[in-house]
């Protein structure tokens, strides 16, 4: 595929994320070309994500029926039927024929699940969120779903810890503990001893913890509680490593020795109360122990979201609204909160709004793995092959 | 309070003898410390024990993963009661005949459940007949019936008549749906009590409900 130089300017205008002049490319470059399907999907993306959904409907469409196999076009035609609402039969079509021009490409398995669930084929959607679950088991959308299933078969009893898992696969909840240790992120440098400076040792452990090598940074933590057993924040990183191990009282240890010392330490907070949450008979603890933490930490929306997610255990609908609308407040592209928030509109009948904060996380999910940019590059790449 | 039986639970865990620190809990309960307080008086104390001894080094790596397998062992022993106690009232509840909308009666169904309510749930496209049939057979106080359309919803009267055919007009019959929560007058004028709109409702109506249930049994 040979395309033209304003096709390229518009592309790397998008990537930069100048909107309006990638747009006004877009043009000039269909203008010179008009049977460039990739510039039709790149225009149906941008249009897309300023919410002029019937344009980028009709851009996207352009691009397919100029290219069938032009991937991208797809999926900016999927979420533009989906955000657009009351169009879930094309959106079934398109996300089927997505999964069929891309086969292993898991998100449009739990996109055509999404599309399903809206039309109200439920048999359907369980399949393609366990279709995407066989291609990538830590597929924490297609957990959400499932969940979401389960909570309108079941009840919420038998959605919450399937919530739960689901938030335990969502890389937002490491995220989170890093948050809260206000450390830099940075990569593990390799070079401590016993008499590097505490802060360094610290910093250091917490960078191999980040990078997941959960043994360098526990022999790290060893150091520090060598030279303090009374470390709370080494007690409590110590605890996050345990965690990560599904160590659980280990954990459990360490946290509870560290919040002994410094009762409102956050990072101490987060391990104990995730070891409690993981214990349906310590829904009142967890409960307790994540309300401290998001009063500690109010600006970080999965302090929310763990409350919610706790108060949900305890039956307390109303108090977990709140704190998931605390959650959407601060991040409105917080997966979790929305699905959380959803499970609790179903819970009272507001099926509609329950359905749109799927749609919104579906949508801001699929952006933030940057799946239109995968496909539009394999795309170009598979057409100048 | 239970410090030394915390100590002791802790010289378990780091012993590797389960069966001293089951003893050490069954002394606790015998003691007369409830279920509900185990886990915060006993257990708690000892992991914290268990996590002070790891830090100064009194026990290595080895020892502290196997102390934690122990405290995992014993952890079903002081855990707080997972069920809510039973209410002893019995709620039938079902869709309406011709109606197949599950999903609101499938979310009330568990949220009774967890609340330790005796929940017997009749599915969908239930006949007048069986909710009245059901509540004889369990002796059910309460009846829950969903109606997510007019006309299915205008037919919950018949359970209402049924009810107090037979006998039952102390049944309280509760509804839930999209009709009822549109127009606040049809529930009144199919006989109904009250209204559920959300789980949470459901929740709070039955706890004014057993209440109710209660005074009522405590004047007989």
């Amino acid at each position: 595929m040979t395309r033209s130089q304003q096709a390229m300017i518009a592309e790397g205008l998008a990537r930069q994320g100048r909107v309006a002049e990638a747009v006004a490319a877009c043009h000039e470059a269909l203008a010179i070309d008009e049977r460039d399907a990739a510039t039709h999907a790149l225009l149906a993306d941008l249009l897309l994500g300023e919410d002029f959904y019937d344009e980028a409907i009709a851009t996207a469409t352009q691009g397919i029926e100029l290219d069938p196999d032009c991937s991208p076009a797809y999926l900016a035609l999927g979420l533009a039927y989906d955000r657009r609402g009351g169009m879930w039969d094309q959106s079934v079509l398109v996300w089927h024929e997505l999964a069929e021009v891309v086969p292993d490409l898991v998100i449009a398995h739990v996109q055509l699940g999404e599309a399903f669930s809206a039309a109200a084929f439920d048999e359907e959607a369980r399949d393609s969120w366990r279709r995407a679950l066989e291609l990538d088991p830590h597929q924490a959308r297609a957990h959400y779903n499932l969940a979401i299933d389960a909570l309108k078969r079941e009840g919420m009893p038998t959605a919450l810890p399937l919530i739960r898992a689901a938030g335990a696969l969502d890389p937002s909840q490491d995220a989170l503990f890093f948050a809260l240790v206000g450390l830099p992120d940075r990569e593990p440098s390799g070079d401590v001893g016993p008499d590097t400076p505490r802060e360094v040792r610290y910093a250091e452990a917490v960078a191999l913890a980040r990078a997941e090598d959960f043994f360098g940074a526990a022999d790290v933590v060893r150091t520090l509680l060598d030279d303090d057993p009374n470390d709370a924040k080494a007690l409590a990183l110590a605890g996050f490593c345990y965690l990560k191990q599904e160590a659980m009282n280990e954990a459990m240890a360490c946290a509870v020795r560290a919040l002994a010392d410094s009762p409102e330490l956050v990072e101490g907070l987060y391990v104990l109360g995730t070891t409690y949450a993981q214990r349906p008979g310590l829904a009142k603890h967890a409960a307790r122990v994540f309300l401290a933490l998001a009063k500690a930490a109010p600006g970080e929306p999965l302090t929310h979201v763990l409350l919610a997610e706790a108060l949900l255990g305890l039956q307390r609908y109303r108090q977990a609204r709140k704190a998931y609308l605390a959650a959407v407040a601060l991040d409105p592209a917080c997966v979790r909160a929305r699905f959380g928030l959803a499970a609790v509109l179903f819970s009272e009948g507001a099926y509609a709004e329950a359905q749109w904060h799927i749609r919104r996380a579906a949508y801001y999910d699929t952006k933030r793995l940057g799946t239109f940019w995968e496909l539009f590059d394999r795309y170009v790449e598979e057409g100048s092959a | 309070m239970h410090e030394s039986e915390a100590e002791r639970l802790f010289r378990a865990f780091t012993g590797n003898d389960p069966a001293a620190a089951i003893r050490v809990v069954e002394q606790v309960r015998s003691a007369g410390v409830p279920q509900s307080e185990l886990f915060d008086t006993l257990y708690v104390p000892a992991i914290a024990m268990l996590g002070e001894a790891w830090a100064r080094r009194e026990i290595d790596e080895l020892a502290f993963t196997q102390a934690a397998v122990v405290a995992e062992q014993v952890s079903s022993f002081v855990m707080p009661p997972l069920a809510r106690p039973d209410t002893g009232v019995g709620v039938v509840l079902g869709v309406m005949h011709r109606d197949r909308h599950s999903v609101m009666k499938n979310i009330i169904a568990g949220a009774l459940k967890e609340s330790g309510y005796r929940v017997f749930d009749l599915g969908v496209d239930v006949r007048a007949s069986d909710f009245l049939e059901r509540v004889e057979e369990t002796g059910a106080r309460v009846v829950i019936a969903f109606a997510e359309m007019l006309a299915t919803a205008r037919a919950v009267e018949g359970v209402r008549d049924l009810l107090v055919a037979e006998g039952r007009a102390d049944v309280v019959l509760l509804v839930c749906g999209g009709p009822f929560a549109a127009d606040p007058s049809l529930a009144r004028s199919v006989g109904a009590q009250g209204v559920i709109s959300t789980a949470q409702g459901a929740l709070d109506v039955l706890e004014r409900v057993r209440r109710d249930v209660l005074k009522q049994e405590a004047g007989r």
